[in-house]
Formats: C-alpha cells, structure tokens, sequence
C-alpha cells in the first residue's frame, strides 16, 4: 500500500502543494514550524477522516480561508484510487474516485496509515481517554461496523445522561436506553477484547526485541465490567448481559450524579513491565519503547487485517529513538513498507537509507523536491 | 421572515414571481397560506396534520382497522402512502424522544396511542419510526408499554434497498439485512 501524490489546497499553512511521493521513504526536511507535520497530518486525515492534533476540523482550514480540501492517489492491493476530504467550517465532505461518501464512516478504511508521534506517549502515561482514542481508531480503520456501534453507543450514551439529570425519571424508557447501549456496547467490546488479544501477542515479541530480552510487557484490558479481560473467550451475548445487569446495579448511584459510570466508555489499557504497573513507575525511556511497540505492533496488525502494510509515518520522532535497537527496528520496517518522515536534520538517518530515501526541502508552507 | 431551504437569491426570484402572477392567483396563494395556519389541525384519531375531522384516512371505511402503523412525522405517512401496500391506519407521534433535546414520552402522542389500542379492535401494532438511536428507543418504548395488550407488535425490516446492488450496500445495512433473512 503506498500514496503516489498527494495535494493541498488551503490546508493549514499550505496555500496550494502537490507532492509525488516515492513508495520507499520520503523525509520532510525543515525548521520548526514551516509545515513539515501539517503534510503528515493531511496524510492521516485521509486514512482516518480526522486530523489527530484535533478535534476541530476548523483548525486545519488555512486563515481567511473558507475551506480547505486535501487529495491524493493512493494504490491498494495494487490498484490506484483518489481519495478526498474537503473541510468547511462546520461541513466535511469525503470522496472516494470522485464519489461522495454519504458518511464519514463509509470513508474511513480505504488507506491505512500508522503514525508514530512525539504524543505517542500520552498513550502509556496519559488518561485513560487516549488509550480508548488508540483502540478506537485501530480498529475502525480495519472495522467500519466498529465504529458504527461506537456511535450508536456514544449516542444512547448521551440520552441516558441528559436522562440521569431529569427531576422525574421514566424507568421503563432508562432500561430502553440501557437495552440499547447493552446492544451496541457489546459489540464494542468484544470487538475491543479481540483486537486487544492479538494486539499483545504482537506488541511483547518487539518489544523483547528492542529491550533484548531484559523486559517482560504484558497489559491488560481494564474493562469496568467485572471479570471481563481475563476470561476468554468472550461472546456478545455474555457481555451483553453482563452490562445489562451492570448499568442496573449502578442505576440508583447514577441517579444521584447524573451521570453513567459504567460500560465500555470508561474502559482502560494497564501496562506492566515484569509485573509493575508502567503508569506509576517507568521511566520515560521504558514508556516510550512501550509506545513504539504499540505502534510497529499495529503495522503487523493491519498487515494481518488488510492483506499488506500501512503507510508509516513518523513525526519527528528520529532524535527520540534514544538506543540504537529502537533506530534499528524502525529501519528495518522502513525498508519494507512505504514510510513517511518529519525532521529537522538529516543525520539520525543511516547512509544506506539516506542515500534511497526521497529528500523534500519545507519552508514557510512550501515544499521542494530535492535532486 | 426566514422559510428553511431559502436563502437570498431564491427569496428574490420568488418575490420576482409572484409579482407577475395574475391577483386572482396571488390571492389564492395567500389565503392558501392562511388556510395552514387557520384550518390545519392534528386529526384527533391518529394525530395527523388535517383539514377535515376526522382526517381522510381515518373517515375511509374502506381501511383496514385492526392493523396501525406508528410512525414519527406527517411526512412518513405520505411515504407510507405512496406504497399503495398498506390499507391499515396509522398514528403520528410528532417527533422520537430525546432527553438531549428535552423531548420525553409525554410531548409526543404516545399517551394518545396507548388510548387508541385500549379502546378500537386493533389487532397489529407496526412501528416504524426512524432506525436512529432516538427512533429504535422510542420504538423498543413504546414496545413494552403495549406489551399488556393482547394485540401483535411488529418492527419495520431494515435491510438492502430494492433495485440495489449487493456489492454497494455498507457493511452496517448489509449486516442488518443478513440478520433479519427469511426462510424462501
């Protein structure tokens, strides 16, 4: 999988840019703040209808601006596809070969991408809101009916709260809504548990390799529904049940605040390394090799999910790569898939890489080819 | 004054328009506006927008009484219609619930429903409201609260659009479509 062009036109800082990747690395090379992640982050807002440094969507429309659009031509199972996303403020339309999509969520999954930033680490040391953010975008990359649930979840969610906060409560409409949010949160959480199981299988390999041997990680899916994580399988069905009794246990005590405390919207990823919860204890080194594990396990995930690997992109992330396994590691995924990458020198790059790699100069909002 | 749908330019080619128009039309059009306001009312049987008491589906005898189709707005009876499938009555409930919005079970016609299966020979309850989180709550609601009559409660089918090609439909649709199959 790789994007052949990509185009931006009043995206953030860029007033029109067209760029013709190479399907091996590509290295956005540049001061701070001349553009070079507003280009990495075009790319992910294709693969995921989102931006990932906000919510806004407003924020990515360059100033004075109404509306911005990035396109590109990516090519899937070999086969090329433009993909679109047009940002206008309070509207998004997406196209796919020139086709608008009806909604946001028939758009996500057409290209996969995984980006490795310098926020990666909120994901081990963060609130447990950007571990929920992790699993969510994962799987709704590979899983449109996934993020379909979500919603209708989030939504029955939100009725069931402004619900809470009424004076006088119609009980046989809240056991409606917990019927609902039974249904859809089910899915979501088995949905969750599988992804999850394959995911640490996937994550403790690499991350033994980079620490050599020396570290076990394991983690743990922390669902609030009691005993769920450990027992596996899980089916629909049981879990379904499972929240029904849960959301009517807590009814009486949501009552008093207003609001839900139970379900998968509070669900929570623990990390250990040799047992000890990483959140209290690792040091910033440790987390981030947590972090980069997650992130390369992804890769083999999609792989796995889609048939072949993701775009990679890596966020100025070069000069973080603080031991020599990690750099290695990220290399040689580099040399198989299409990669990706912002930095503001040259020299972390190894020779041989360097030498392959497509150079692009980037200075206030405009990009060059190099050579 | 602001009509949904209108903005500046339409409003002035329609301003434009009926300046032409003859004054015996004009007239017409403006005590047809009037008339919405002054004579439409909710039909005090099945809640629909009217002009007539009964409304014209309610006075046919012609129609099917046992069977009622519940539905959310005037205009999903108009589409029922178009069908020229259904021959039973239907009742209009003016909107879903949500409690986000501050709509509850009392500000639509649910109360006016229960009333009606209390006191008429029907015998099927179809639902179809809209398939959104607000629709299919209102749906399953309204479901329980008719379980203590002796009568069938059924819920619309949702799946692939007639004329459709498999390879198009989202997974979602599918997905539903595959769950709601028949014996053939």
């Amino acid at each position: 999988m790789h994007i052949e062009w990509l185009e931006l036109t009043q995206y953030r800082n860029y007033t029109h840019q067209r760029i013709e990747f190479s399907s091996g690395v590509n290295v956005f090379i540049g001061e701070n703040a001349q553009g070079k992640t507003n280009a990495l982050e075009a790319v992910y807002l294709l693969a995921m209808g989102r931006a990932h440094r906000t919510s806004r969507d407003a924020d990515c429309i360059q100033w004075g601006a109404d509306g911005a659009r990035v396109s590109a031509q990516v090519v899937t199972a070999g086969r090329p596809r433009t993909l679109a996303v047009e940002l206008h403020r309070g509207a998004k339309r997406a196209e796919v070969n020139g086709v608008l999509q009806a909604k946001m969520t028939d758009f996500v999954g057409h290209f996969q991408v995984v980006l490795f930033a310098p926020e990666d680490l909120q994901l081990v040391k963060g609130a447990p809101a950007a571990r929920r953010r992790f699993i969510d975008m994962e799987i709704g990359q590979t899983q449109p009916k996934y993020l379909y649930h979500l919603a209708q979840y989030q939504r029955a969610l939100q009725q069931r709260n402004a619900l809470l906060k009424q004076d006088r409560v119609d009980n046989t409409y809240l056991e409606v809504l917990e019927a609902q949010m039974a249904d859809h949160g089910a899915e979501v959480v088995v949905r969750r548990h599988g992804f999850l199981t394959r995911l640490h299988t996937i994550a403790q390999r690499i991350h033994e390799e980079i620490s050599d041997g020396r570290e076990r990680f394991t983690f743990q899916y922390r669902s609030p529904l009691e005993g769920l994580g450990e027992a596996e399988p899980i089916s629909v069905a049981e879990v379904r049940e499972a929240l029904l009794q849960a959301l009517a246990v807590r009814r009486a005590a949501d009552l008093q605040t207003g609001h839900t405390s139970v379900g998968p919207h509070r669900d929570d990823l623990l990390f250990f390394i040799d047992g000890q919860p990483v959140q209290s204890f690792a040091s910033q080194g440790q987390q981030r090799t947590i972090a980069l594990s997650l992130r390369l396990a992804e890769m083999d995930l999609i792989r796995d999910e889609v048939g072949e690997y993701p775009v990679l992109l890596l966020d100025d992330v070069l000069s973080e790569l603080d031991n020599t396994r990690q750099q290695r590691l990220v290399w040689s995924m580099s040399e198989k898939v299409q990669t990706i990458l912002t930095t503001t020198a040259l020299f972390p790059i190894q020779g041989n890489l360097r030498l392959a790699a497509r150079l692009f100069q980037v200075r206030s909002g405009i990009i060059q080819k190099e050579g | 004054m602001k009509l949904p749908g209108i903005g500046p330019k339409t409003a002035a080619r329609l301003a434009f328009h009926t300046l032409n128009m003859s004054e015996q039309d004009v007239a017409a059009f403006a005590a047809a506006l009037l008339d919405v306001k002054r004579k439409l009312h909710e039909c005090p049987v099945c809640c629909n927008i009217t002009d007539r008491t009964p409304c014209s589906v309610c006075a046919d005898t012609g129609r099917d009484g046992r069977v009622l189709c519940v539905v959310q707005d005037p205009k999903d009876v108009l589409a029922m219609e178009r069908t020229h499938e259904y021959n039973g009555r239907y009742h209009v409930l003016h909107g879903a619930i949500s409690p986000m919005e501050g709509v509850g079970p009392n500000d639509i016609r649910i109360r006016e429903l229960l009333q009606r299966v209390a006191d008429s020979e029907i015998e099927e309850v179809i639902l179809a409201t809209n398939p959104t989180v607000e629709g299919e709550a209102t749906a399953m609601y309204i479901a329980r609260l008719l379980k203590p009559f002796p009568i069938q409660v059924t819920r619309i089918a949702r799946g692939v659009p007639v004329g459709g090609d498999l390879e198009y439909a989202d997974e979602v649709t599918l997905a539903k479509a595959l769950e709601g199959r028949r014996q053939v």
